[in-house]
């Protein structure tokens, strides 16, 4: 079949009524799961995917696909609004959004939010479509040594989110990687740090950490200080996002992208670290980066852009390999499995329609996508303009449910209720979160492909060297980690 | 407490901390097999690492903070009633220790009630009424939707239960 013949038989297959209104619909779901802090894109597709079973095979997988790209948009909300990320891939739109909103320009971040995810979301359904097999192929190439090298070189993304001292910020990494360490251990079963509570044995529960150390010290905060948000501005405003924003911001949202595709075609390293890299770099490369962590439009934009860049190009290993590149795509290949597709190689040769289906339906996603979220963030309004003292109860009680939900764990709300206090303390004592938080996301990941690494080569190091992805990563690790002393050493040199 | 005292006393919290993990911590709360082949592949391998790295970071916050300027500028902004403040907070966290123990016992719903009505009052909200209208309303909405559309179970207590 050409490729002419194979894009009429995707339109056949999608050019009708039912598959848009799946899709549309699909969106609507992600938006507001995404939006509810404790539900997640991840939440919002398990809970979809029972009702796509009697649906069409397309059209329940647009369905799902447009739940998860409206659930990784959607996260961005109460990220930019209340400062508690309704997904972690949201986490880094927090830095730059909620310093906006807490100047009144809560509507101008959220408009940036959704047209550098708009972007992002076609950049990356064009890459998936172009790139699916080549970029397939190149990821089935790593082992833990190349996630290793990986993974080292996303830890220097911590430079670019430590504020005033980079020393500040390796001390928040540092207890962020000894967190991580809770739980049993991978290779060897033993436990480390879980003093015989058989709720630690699995680990911290990630979104507790995580709304624990953004959300609750806010809470705790207003406690300390009642009156210290009065003469604040907290509204949507009246400034909404221009071209002129946009423009500006264009580079790192196409940057962003680029990040998004190319970490979300590597299985397992999910959208929160792409949005992190993409804002890091972003931050790097800014004429303005003296205004990123206090409301800067185009770290919103980075941010964004890097996780959403993460959703079309999770779908390349799904389709052309059949291996999930994230959680959501593995609860995803679930629906392929229940209406008898198997994705994969073959899946381009038996169900060409299916697939070329499936990639007309993305690219229509970005235009739904504007279309749900402009709406979305008129219909969330309220919220900017609730009474602080009113919100933060709210916050709490949300955040309670929310973390419960997760897991159905009230342990996790204890977590939650600690990480609180400790990011409360870190900021007093100006210890950025985010490094921690990077830092507790990426640390199992580094730690288990080094362990792995070294019991295939039986101890030797030399493996962590062993071909040209390897060498790329420690090459830009060293560049990076160069760049950063040297930006460090010269600062310390500027007068005053 | 200007930027210097926070940069030393966070060094020394850290060099502690450091110096704690590889005495007492480490030692007692990490097991890992005897037959371990090389020490790079031990569980404690790791941990070990990050508690010398973090001793490091405290020298590194130590050294830096005490060249740092000595000026009168506190790092955070001051409030006007400090003695309060801390009471506010030992409320707070008596507050959430009594919601995590109340939640398996008379269930989410009511200790959310009770939580959102203590912390609102705890804040000295300007809109009372509406606080407790939310108070009750809140949790009954989410409880709605978590229980019935999301089909998550809601602890729901010893006592009243709900539908």
């Amino acid at each position: 079949m050409s490729l002419f013949d194979s894009i009429m038989a995707g339109f056949a297959l999608v050019g009708n009524f039912n598959a848009f209104l799946s899709l549309f619909i699909g969106i609507i779901i992600g938006v507001i799961g995404g939006a509810i802090p404790g539900i997640s894109a991840t939440m919002a597709v398990a809970l979809a995917l029972p009702f796509t079973f009697p649906m069409q095979p397309i059209n329940g997988i647009l369905l799902l696909l447009g739940v998860y790209k409206g659930g990784i948009f959607g996260g961005s909300i109460p990220a930019i609004l209340i400062k508690t990320p309704g997904t972690p891939a949201s986490s880094a739109t927090i830095l730059d959004g909620h310093p906006m909103a807490a100047r009144g320009e809560a509507g101008r971040a959220l408009g940036m939010a959704l047209w550098a995810s708009c972007t992002a979301d076609l950049i990356s359904n064009l890459s998936l479509i172009l790139f699916a097999g080549w970029l397939a192929s190149f990821a089935l190439n790593f082992g833990p040594p190349e996630f290793f090298a990986l993974m080292l070189f996303s830890l220097t993304i911590i430079a670019g989110v430590s504020g005033d001292s980079l020393l500040r910020g390796a001390l928040s990494a540092l207890l962020g990687l000894l967190l991580a360490t809770i739980g049993l251990d991978l290779v060897y079963g033993t436990n480390r740090f879980t003093f015989g509570d058989p709720s630690l044995m699995g680990g911290l529960n990630f979104i507790a950490v995580l709304i624990g150390l953004f959300a609750i010290p806010e809470v705790i905060n207003m406690v300390w200080h009642p009156t210290g948000h009065i003469g604040k501005v907290q509204s949507l405003g009246s400034k909404w996002v221009t071209f002129a924003d946009y423009k500006r911001s264009f580079r790192s949202i196409v940057r962003g992208s680029f990040i998004g595709v190319f970490l979300g075609s590597i299985p397992g390293i999910g959208a929160a670290p792409a949005a992190f890299l993409s804002y890091s770099e972003a931050r790097r490369k800014s004429p303005n980066k003296a205004n990123f962590g206090k409301g800067e439009i185009e770290g919103v934009a980075a941010s964004e852009a890097g996780n959403n860049g993460v959703a079309g190009a999770t779908l390349i290993p799904l389709l052309a390999l059949g291996v999930p590149g994230d959680v959501i795509t593995a609860i995803i290949i679930g629906a392929f499995m229940v209406h008898g597709l198997q994705p994969g190689p073959m899946m381009f040769v038996m169900n060409v329609d299916i697939i070329y289906g499936l990639f007309i339906g993305l690219i229509f996603s970005s235009g739904l996508l504007l279309i749900v979220g402009s709406l979305a963030i008129r219909g969330f309004r309220p919220v900017a303009d609730i009474p602080k003292r009113i919100l933060m109860p709210c916050v709490l009680v949300l955040c309670i449910y929310g973390v419960f939900a997760v897991n159905n764990n009230i342990f996790d709300v204890g977590v939650m209720f600690v990480m609180g206090w400790v990011g409360f303390v870190m900021s007093r004592y100006h210890i950025p979160a985010a490094p921690f938080l990077i830092a507790f996301i990426l640390g199992p990941l580094l730690e288990d492909n080094f362990r792995q690494a070294m019991l295939m080569s039986g101890g030797s190091p030399e493996i962590l060297l062993r071909g040209p992805i390897t060498w790329f990563f420690w090459a830009l690790t060293v560049i990076t980690v160069v760049a950063i002393s040297r930006g460090t050493l010269n600062k310390a040199r500027e007068p005053g | 407490m200007n930027n210097r005292t926070l940069q030393v006393h966070l060094g020394i919290g850290a060099c502690l901390v450091g110096l704690f993990l590889i005495l007492y911590g480490i030692p007692n709360w990490v097991s890992s097999p005897s037959n371990v082949p090389k020490i790079i592949l031990s569980p404690l391998f790791w941990p070990y690492t990050i508690a010398g790295l973090t001793g490091l970071v405290g020298l590194g916050l130590i050294v830096f903070g005490r060249g740092a300027d000595d000026d009168d500028i506190p790092v955070n902004d001051p409030i006007e009633d400090p003695g309060t403040g801390v009471v506010r907070l030992a409320a707070m966290a008596v507050l959430m220790m009594v919601t995590f123990w109340a939640m398996p016992r008379i269930g989410m719903v009511w200790a959310s009630m009770g939580a959102f009505a203590a912390l609102a009052f705890l804040v000295r909200t300007r809109h009372p009424k509406i606080a407790l209208t939310c108070a009750v309303l809140v949790p009954l909405v989410l409880y709605a939707f978590f229980a019935h559309v999301a089909s998550v179970a809601i602890p729901q207590g010893n006592y009243v239960r709900l539908p």
